[in-house]
């Protein structure tokens, strides 16, 4: 078996018998590369980021939009259809549905956006202190699990009915209700990057606690829990709506969608437009954060990208 | 077995201890005077402090949160404020529309989501899985109220095949109770159908990848076969786990959609308890719900037994 | 002569990925005759395990998609619908997996996955099946198999859930078994009693066998004939002996050289174990000359231009190399 026996000398062989090349039986791939590429290749990251920027644009310059005092009350003018005077119409208090309906879009986002941070913030510190503290894991989970229970929708409603009807506390209501679920992914996340063979190392070289922390558990919980909250901006922006709908929510003087379609539910049937318009709004724009959250998560994750 | 099932029973205690616990604290933790909120803006002191006494918050925490249990595991779950009639009289008043409506949602719910995701799963790429997928994003984007009104303005204003508003009880005949529940249940399903079809889908597709769906296809096994047989009774835990889990979209959204449909159930109850600060109907209608809550999700976790040998306790 | 039982001829197998092709198997052509035994070997990533699916059309498509032909009994399975290749699969072409332990599906019962083979070819009722199944798991050597039969695959041993694979695939007698890493995944001990088993009942079943190895020591011990395959191409066939004794691919004598031998530490001749330096080329570019060319030691400039494609060195013998001698050559 010596191999050298088996081969001529390195000259050339006389005889070459070259293979036929192979043609390929598929179409040729473009690899898509560069920041548009990478929107070509998250779609939902461009179609939700675009249209949540068109939100945040009316919000912003809600009164550069040809709006007029939301709250303005107009009698003689009630209940028009919508026209090129009102494009949306007039509520049955003679005001402007358009108006309300841009302005609205403030309180929504302020909401969902304000929730999203501060259950983040908080449900992280409590995720961190549950998976680095021993004794408190048990006890937090607990409550934690305790919570859980309690519908979130119904645990903001029964939070709602015992204090003054304000946008802070539709915050501080939604913000309680969503905690429990943020500090669950964080422990989760935590208790699985602990077992990791690097932050074994770092706690074996000697690294303090805090410092691995910083280090190497922050940073990787970064990129869950942007997912998770996105999840729960949307989510919140509908229990804001919900809970201003069955009067438990945001002040009936103040514009929010779910005040604008409270008050158009006497009159659905006759003028639903009054209901529809602010609806739209606000399913665009929990659309918008959703498919923003689905194209960050698919980008973030890539083992998940194929799969939900 | 048995032995599982009583822990697992057990297991449930401290958790609704701590549901009640926190329910019952909100009333001390809530910012503000809840005795105040409650009583309303036009209230003379007295009405507050009548409230206060009534509610127990004048007394302290521990021996009242005593007391309230006592009386809760009697089956007495205090007075409403507004009507003076005990909680589970008006509870019980109300809660055959809210089940109804419920469990009409889930069969619904069910038998339209699996079949979505799985068939999604396995036309992975396609117009059906993006279709699918679309409809998962809606439903987890457009509110259950709003779904209400554009079901119940087309079907019931526009083509009048369905009563707007509404609820016939059961024993009154199976058609008209079907009629008037049926958009609710469509408008409450939306986002339980999303959320079951994309789990549905997701848990496919990972089990679709494994090597004993190979092993099915080497055999000879037909797609139906594949999908219906060897995938998805694998794929049943993860899915019940959600089915148990959504429950609690069903709740919440019961109370919005029972208002759109004027259905005179716990949701309902809810709603009018909220307008008026009826604190003691809301801690009962939220520690209810709460409990069948924890109750369902418990029989799921014993069903898993069921679906995969695997899980022996 | 009559046709033999699976001719392989041109096979491609190509995936779409976002970044590229991916040409897994490019242009591969052999033969299996009734009853006999082929063996194809090359490193993971060589596209044997591809070559294998392809033949049963178990590569889902999209992204993949097979070209070439597959003659099995004169039909071209590449050409058959979708159900008429589920009567061929499982009933006269069976296949054996590398994972006993996740080949098996873990929430239905043995007599079930066995029984579910026959019912689907054979038509039996659910009763006949179970009474089969259980007559196979005897066949196969599994112990109590009326008990067994009843069991889930996580009660059972690797060995043993091996054991249930064959039975499964053995269960409607084929023509051809196509065995993929069949004991890889198990204990040196386990893995003789399974190669025995299977040439057991090769004898008894008659079947060909297309056995899928990177392991040389299971070739030499079941083998008839060798198709040694390097990134996506055959480079070379051989009966099995004679690969053996003269290898004329580089990277067959490459393989050949990194197995151990047995006693050659004992005798003190302390010849240290080859290896073929460099990695498997990337599938996704085209290479224009011979695929081997970027780790074989005696590789040219010409080599790297011009794709050498399969001469005969000796009769039954192959190789796809410009400077592989042919048989006269080493007798002058």
């Amino acid at each position: 078996m010596s191999s050298a026996a088996a081969f001529s000398s390195a000259s050339l062989p006389q005889d070459v018998a070259a293979a036929p090349p192979m043609p390929d039986v598929l179409p040729p791939v473009k690899p898509k590369k560069g920041f548009f590429g990478f929107l070509r290749r998250n779609p939902t990251i461009a179609i939700g980021g675009g249209l949540l920027l068109l939100m945040l644009c009316i919000a912003v310059f809600a009164p550069l939009l040809w709006t007029v005092d939301p709250t303005a009350l107009a009698p003689a003018r009630r209940t028009r259809e919508p026209s090129a005077m009102y494009w949306f119409g007039t509520d049955m208090l003679g005001r402007d549905v358009y108006s309300r309906v841009l302005y609205g879009a403030r309180i929504s986002l302020m909401v969902g956006f304000s929730v999203a941070f501060c259950s983040s913030i908080i449900g992280l510190t409590i995720g961190m202190i549950s998976g680095y503290v021993r004794w408190a894991d048990s006890i937090i989970m607990r409550i934690m699990d305790g919570m859980m229970s309690i519908p979130p929708i119904l645990l903001a409603i029964a939070l709602m009915a015992l204090t003054r009807g304000s946008v802070q506390n539709v915050i501080l209501a939604i913000t309680v209700a969503e905690i429990p679920r943020v500090s669950r992914l964080v422990r989760g996340v935590v208790l699985s990057l602990r077992e990791q063979p690097y932050v074994d190392a770092a706690v074996a070289a000697g690294t303090r606690t805090p410092r691995i922390i910083l280090r190497h558990i922050l940073p990787n919980t970064l990129a869950p829990i942007t997912v998770q909250a996105t999840y729960v901006c949307a989510a919140a922006m509908i229990t804001e709506a919900i809970l201003s709908f069955i009067g438990a929510g945001t002040p009936p003087i103040i514009p929010s969608w779910g005040n604008i379609m409270a008050e158009g539910r006497a009159l659905w049937q006759v003028k639903p437009y009054i209901v529809f318009f602010p609806a739209i709004f606000l399913s665009i724009t929990v659309l918008a954060v959703n498919l923003l959250g689905d194209g960050l998560r698919d980008a973030l994750d890539p083992r998940m990208a194929k799969r939900v | 077995m048995f032995a599982y099932v009583v822990r697992r029973v057990l297991a449930t205690i401290p958790v609704m201890a701590i549901v009640a616990l926190f329910v019952f604290s909100l009333l001390y933790i809530a910012p503000g005077d809840p005795a105040a909120v409650i009583a309303g803006d036009q209230a003379t002191p007295q009405d507050v402090e009548r409230i206060r006494a009534s509610l127990g918050l004048d007394r302290p925490f521990l021996v009242r949160f005593g007391e309230w249990v006592w009386n809760i595991l009697r089956g007495d779950m205090g007075v409403s404020i507004f009507t003076n009639l005990p909680v589970t009289t008006m509870i019980q008043q109300r809660i055959e529309p809210t089940l109804s409506l419920m469990i009409l949602t889930l069969c619904l719910a069910v038998s339209i989501a699996v079949p979505m995701g799985v068939v999604a799963a396995w036309k992975q790429g396609s117009w059906i899985d993006r279709a699918v997928m679309g409809f998962a994003v809606l439903g987890f984007s457009v509110p259950v109220f709003v779904v209400g009104y554009v079901l119940a303005y087309i079907f019931a204003l526009e083509l009048d095949w369905l009563p707007v508003q509404g609820y016939t009880k059961f024993e009154e005949g199976f058609f008209p109770w079907l009629e008037n529940l049926i958009l609710p249940a469509i408008a409450l399903g939306g986002v339980y159908i999303a959320l079951i079809a994309r789990i549905t889908r997701a848990t496919m597709l990972e089990v679709l990848q494994q090597d004993y769906i190979r092993t099915a296809r080497a055999k000879g096994a037909g797609q139906t076969s594949i999908l219906f047989l060897h995938a998805l009774k694998n794929a049943a835990v993860p899915i019940v786990t959600v089915i148990g889990i959504g429950i609690a979209l069903l709740i919440g959204g019961a109370v919005v959609t029972e208002s759109v449909f004027a259905i005179p159930g716990l949701g309902r109850l809810t709603v009018d308890a909220i307008l008026r600060r009826d604190y003691p109907v809301i801690q009962g209608v939220v520690l209810l719900f709460s409990f069948v809550y924890v109750l369902v999700n418990l029989l799921i976790d014993l069903l898993y037994t069921l679906f995969d040998p695997r899980i022996r306790y | 002569m009559a046709e033999p039982l699976l001719v392989v001829e041109n096979l491609q197998t190509h995936f779409r990925t976002p970044d590229g092709i991916n040409r897994a198997v490019d242009g591969v052509s052999f033969h299996v005759n009734a009853g006999e035994t082929v063996a194809i070997v090359g490193e993971s990533g060589c596209g044997k395990s591809v070559t294998s699916m392809s033949i049963l059309r178990l590569i889902p498509e999209p992204p993949g998609k097979i070209a070439g032909s597959i003659r099995f009994q004169g039909r071209d399975l590449l050409k058959l619908s979708e159900p008429e290749m589920r009567s061929i699969r499982g009933n006269d072409i069976s296949m054996i997996f590398q994972e006993p332990m996740t080949s098996l599906n873990p929430v239905l019962n043995i007599g079930r996955q066995i029984g579910e083979t026959l019912r689907l070819h054979q038509g039996l009722s659910a009763r006949e099946a179970e009474a089969k199944a259980v007559e196979m798991l005897k066949l196969v050597g599994i112990p109590e198999p009326g008990r067994r039969v009843r069991e889930y695959p996580h009660q059972l041993s690797g060995g043993m859930r091996q054991r249930v694979m064959i039975a499964i695939a053995l269960a409607c007698n084929p023509k051809l078994l196509i065995a993929d890493e069949p004991t890889t995944a198990l204990d040196v001990t386990i893995q003789a009693q399974i190669l025995e088993l299977m040439r057991d009942l090769k004898r008894t079943v008659g079947a060909a066998i297309v056995l899928i190895t990177h392991d040389l020591g299971v070739v030499a011990e079941v083998a008839e004939r060798v198709v040694v395959m390097y990134a996506g191409k055959k480079v070379e066939e051989a009966p099995v002996v004679e690969l053996f004794n003269t290898p004329r691919h580089p990277y067959t004598q490459g393989l050949l050289g990194s197995m151990p031998k047995l006693g050659s530490s004992l005798t003190g001749t302390e010849t240290r174990l080859a290896e073929i330096p460099g990695l498997v080329p990337s599938l996704k570019q085209k290479i224009p000359g011979c695929v081997f060319a970027s780790r074989c030691p005696h590789a040219t400039d010409f080599c790297v231009k011009v794709a050498p494609a399969l001469e005969p060195k000796a009769p039954g013998h192959v190789a796809a190399c410009h400077y592989a001698l042919k048989e006269g050559a080493i007798a002058a």
